[in-house]
């Protein structure tokens, strides 16, 4: 497998301190199943935040002790600085979110539906149904019934319906599921945008190379536990592999295994892919020099957002 | 759904007024006059509002329980409830709404059957060739029936909150409707038992919904044959006071609210 990644996260011109989202020790226990373990999460004003983990890994019941859907077992949920409590709907009113997958009344029109919520809302004119629909380019089907959507259109009254009161938090589970690779590309290029508009977005997806392409941050759960969270181009470049082209390739993998500082040393269309800490080529070279082996080519390339998932989650599909 | 139900409702008007219309042109001489009499009763005009109220309290029931547990469960089973539930101030507010529009529409499902059950009179009545006369509309005749109106939408409210009640306890209209439907029937069954059992047993059926919903439609003063929506079970039985029966109903009712509401609020969301 030869991943070369390329990372389009730009610094973002209006995050700051600003903290939308604050999970503070979020646990919730199903029976005797730990569906989430003392989750700590934040989320600047501004920031694209990725939210992975395999299936059943706790994703969808954080985002639901988020909206209060799913009551946590302890722990506290911050939203714009105030703790959520028992009335929590002037918080909630300002997050949008689709959970898993979008859902609305089959016999409805996709207007009658955003029509129906905004009503649900309150204080929501027309014209943002409009708006919001010719946004996610859906205005000249708004009429067409909705079990009649392809499941893109489905995504794209879905996302519309987080739009519709203008939230500072919108969440976002699968966004691109279901859409052509032109809706994907759509979806993906409105999700910064939508940061920039000094909005927070929160987006679970299993689509890695989309997470890597449009997140500032991601964290990763696993079993209910977070296992990382860090900027998206720390994870990528923390661990750094070498590929080295020799003439032995096993006596030179033998060598480079007995070395300490190396994790893994692997064989992969004729090359040595090593995994060894960032700028250590010359280390690596040097090792290899001194049982005569020479490298005919040694270059690094970086480690690609899906490979640490998988490391980091032993590449496990949780179903 | 909601249309489709009163179309059902509709035409089981319909087919009823029609069977009774065709079995009282049938002279089956075991019957003798007084039954013939009664079917032709039921056919004229006076009698056209508290029969379709009769028949309203026992498949209106029936069709009432589905609406109600499908406008609830459907949330369920479409997964419409968490999108909802996003947009929506408090969980009480949103069932309480759904519970207000409901019973709305069981209101005007009740007043259009009530309206369809008087047209197929008229028309049985043109049909049969019986005499148009309306000398029996009078202040106290219409203050019966808008009584008695209302008291089928009362005797509706046990089983239809019950049905809502299964649909939030199952998360899924399915539970609502069989549970809804199924103890609107068995009851009626299992009363009679107990009934016919004797002793203690045999008053069990006085806190019950069957007996109580009986002891209100009752009042209609409909022949015992036809009276509960045509269930009467031929086994003589003895109905509690309608102020007993008004009580026992509306304390089931209440109790089926608020146990839909305490699970509504309290339980997580996860489908």
């Amino acid at each position: 497998m030869t991943t070369q990644t390329t990372t389009t996260t730009q610094p973002n011109p209006v995050k700051n301190n600003d903290i939308i989202l604050r999970t503070i020790g979020l646990t919730k226990h199903f029976g005797k199943l730990e569906a989430v373990k003392n989750l700590n999460l934040e989320l600047r004003r501004g920031e694209v935040f990725g939210f992975l983990g395999p299936n059943g890994a706790g994703k969808s019941t954080t985002v639901g002790m988020i909206l209060g859907l799913v009551a946590p077992t302890a722990g506290s949920i911050e939203l714009f600085g105030r703790k959520r409590d028992g009335n929590s709907w002037p918080l909630l009113r300002r997050v949008g979110a689709i959970i898993e997958e979008p859902a609305f009344y089959p016999y409805l029109s996709g207007w009658d539906n955003l029509e129906a919520l905004a009503r649900a809302i309150g204080g929501i004119p027309r014209s943002k149904i409009t708006e919001v629909l010719e946004r996610v380019n859906l205005l000249d089907r708004a009429r067409d019934r909705y079990d009649h959507y392809s499941m893109g259109m489905k995504q794209r009254l879905g996302i519309a319906s987080t739009l519709l009161r203008d939230p500072e938090l919108i969440i976002l589970d699968e966004p691109t599921s279901g859409l052509d690779p032109a809706g994907t590309k759509e979806v993906r290029d409105l999700i910064p945008q939508l940061a920039h508009e000094s909005r927070a977005v929160f987006l679970c997806s299993h689509l890695l190379h989309e997470v890597e392409l449009v997140c500032d941050r991601v964290a990763i759960i696993k079993q209910g536990v977070m296992i990382a969270n860090a900027p998206v181009h720390e994870l990528v470049t923390q661990g750094q592999l070498l590929q080295i082209k020799v003439d032995d390739t096993a006596q030179a993998s033998n060598i480079l295994k007995s070395l300490p500082w190396i994790k893994s040393v692997k064989v992969e269309d004729g090359y040595l892919i090593v995994d060894a800490p960032k700028d250590s080529a010359s280390r690596v070279n040097k090792a290899l020099a001194e049982h005569n082996i020479f490298a005919s080519e040694l270059t690094s390339r970086n480690v690609s957002l899906e490979s640490v998932f998988l490391q980091l989650t032993g590449g496990e599909s949780g179903d | 759904m909601t249309r489709v139900l009163l179309y059902v409702l509709i035409g089981i008007l319909i087919i009823l007024y029609l069977l009774l219309l065709a079995v009282s042109k049938v002279v089956i001489p075991e019957h003798g006059p007084r039954v013939m009499g009664e079917i032709q009763n039921l056919l004229g005009l006076p009698m056209a509002i508290p029969f379709a109220l009769s028949i309203l309290s026992s498949f209106g029931s029936v069709l009432s329980v589905i609406l109600l547990a499908s406008s609830m469960g459907n949330e369920y089973n479409w997964r419409t409830i968490r999108t909802v539930l996003i947009c929506s101030e408090s969980r009480f507010k949103l069932l309480g709404a759904k519970l207000i529009s409901a019973g709305i529409l069981v209101f005007f499902g009740l007043l259009i059957g009530v309206i369809a059950g008087f047209i197929m009179s008229l028309l049985t009545t043109a049909i049969g060739g019986y005499a148009f006369n309306f000398d029996f509309v009078t202040g106290s005749y219409l203050w019966d029936q808008f009584l008695q109106f209302w008291r089928t939408y009362f005797v509706l409210m046990p089983y239809v909150l019950l049905g809502f009640l299964f649909s939030v306890v199952g998360r899924s209209a399915m539970p609502g409707i069989s549970l809804g439907i199924g103890i609107f029937f068995l009851e009626s069954i299992i009363t009679t038992f107990m009934v016919l059992a004797g002793g203690w047993i045999a008053h069990v059926p006085d806190y019950l919904l069957y007996f109580n919903v009986r002891a209100i439609t009752a009042m209609a003063g409909l022949p015992e044959e036809f009276a509960a929506g045509m269930a009467a079970s031929g086994v003589s039985i003895r109905l509690p006071s309608p102020e007993h029966a008004f009580i026992t109903l509306a304390i089931y009712s209440v109790a089926f609210v608020v146990l839909a509401f305490y699970l509504f609020r309290k339980r997580d969301v996860t489908v």
